[in-house]
């Protein structure tokens, strides 16, 4: 890495006084943070609208998905989500070994929740379930779920998966290039709080989509 | 670089995301549990939504370090997206209704 370029990377904020106290890396990713989050705050409002507007009945989520099967997939996401932020101390600390092995802790994680999420769609596919409604002799037929089910359960998690599935990007290119020794604390901080957004928004999906009562 | 995060100087720097893990697993339990309890259902979706604030608040707080940096970066984050949230819902529910009622005739 070159003076010019790290000398870049740690800059910073040079107009005065730090409008937040933290780095304009840090300020930046909290501001895209913001703006992501703003994207799932409109996706849920959607997703509250269509169900208050439907007129058939909305089905008990019990009925229709495992709920112990997707406490298991938050299990796996806390889970992923502490060894990030062991990751961010460690490599703080200056323990580049610890720091690696609790991000690929963390993207072992990620995969398992994906694979769980690729197994829960399957399924919800296999009892019927459409984008645009459920087909008529399967289970969701039979069960009478609204049309606006199936596909607020496929944007919400849709978009959260892939999410996920960039986070999981994020991480491996900040596993390797830590390994290697070029990827400054900072950045691991920068590709946390991005894991941590994910671990975040699924709060909001469990218990908006999954727990709330019909 | 600065440490906001006060990992320096503590005897397990590590232990504080655990601690944190294990009461929001303990929380995402009591959620799961809550609907046994056969509470009214208003009862139970103020305590799911109390109990969903409190653990994003933990996320946001410790795992993501709001709690060790200036008081305004949490601000800008929890008003930028909550109030946001909070007037997009209110607009939009009285257009649901509507939307319900006119369907239900």
């Amino acid at each position: 890495m070159t003076d010019a370029h790290t000398a870049t990377m740690e800059a910073h904020w040079g107009g005065g006084a730090a409008p937040f106290g933290a780095s304009w890396q840090k300020t930046m990713m909290w501001i895209f943070i913001v703006t992501d989050g703003l994207l799932f705050s409109g996706l849920l409002c959607g997703y509250g609208f269509l169900r208050m507007a439907s007129r058939t009945p909305w089905p008990a989520t019990p009925e229709v998905f495992s709920i112990p099967f997707i406490a298991l997939m938050t299990f796996i996401l806390i889970t992923s989500s502490a060894f990030m932020a062991s990751a961010v101390t460690a490599s703080r600390l200056g323990d580049r070994k610890k720091a690696v092995l609790n991000i690929w802790l963390t993207i072992i994680g990620g995969a398992m929740f994906l694979g769980c999420q690729a197994y829960e769609w399957s399924h919800f596919i296999h009892d019927g379930a459409r984008l645009t409604g459920a087909l008529q002799g399967t289970k969701l037929g039979q069960l009478g779920v609204p049309v606006q089910f199936p596909a607020s359960f496929f944007l919400l998690t849709g978009f959260h998966g892939s999410h996920v599935f960039s986070g999981l990007v994020i991480l491996t290119i900040t596993a390797i290039r830590s390994g290697m020794g070029k990827t400054p604390p900072q950045g691991i901080e920068m590709a946390g709080l991005y894991w941590h957004f994910v671990d975040l928004v699924w709060v909001f999906i469990f218990t908006l989509f999954y727990l709330l009562p019909s | 670089m600065t440490t906001t995060s006060g990992d320096h100087g503590q005897a397990n720097p590590y232990k504080i995301y655990w601690v944190t893990w294990a009461i929001l697993l303990v929380i995402t339990v009591c959620m799961l549990l809550a609907e046994k309890l056969h509470m009214p259902p208003w009862v139970l979706i103020v305590f799911l939504l109390a109990f969903m604030m409190v653990k994003a608040t933990m996320i946001g707080g410790t795992f993501m370090h709001l709690r060790f940096e200036k008081a305004n970066l949490g601000v800008m984050v929890a008003c930028g997206i909550l109030v946001t949230s909070l007037i997009l819902f209110t607009y939009i529910t009285p257009e649901a209704w509507s939307v319900f009622a006119k369907t239900a005739r």
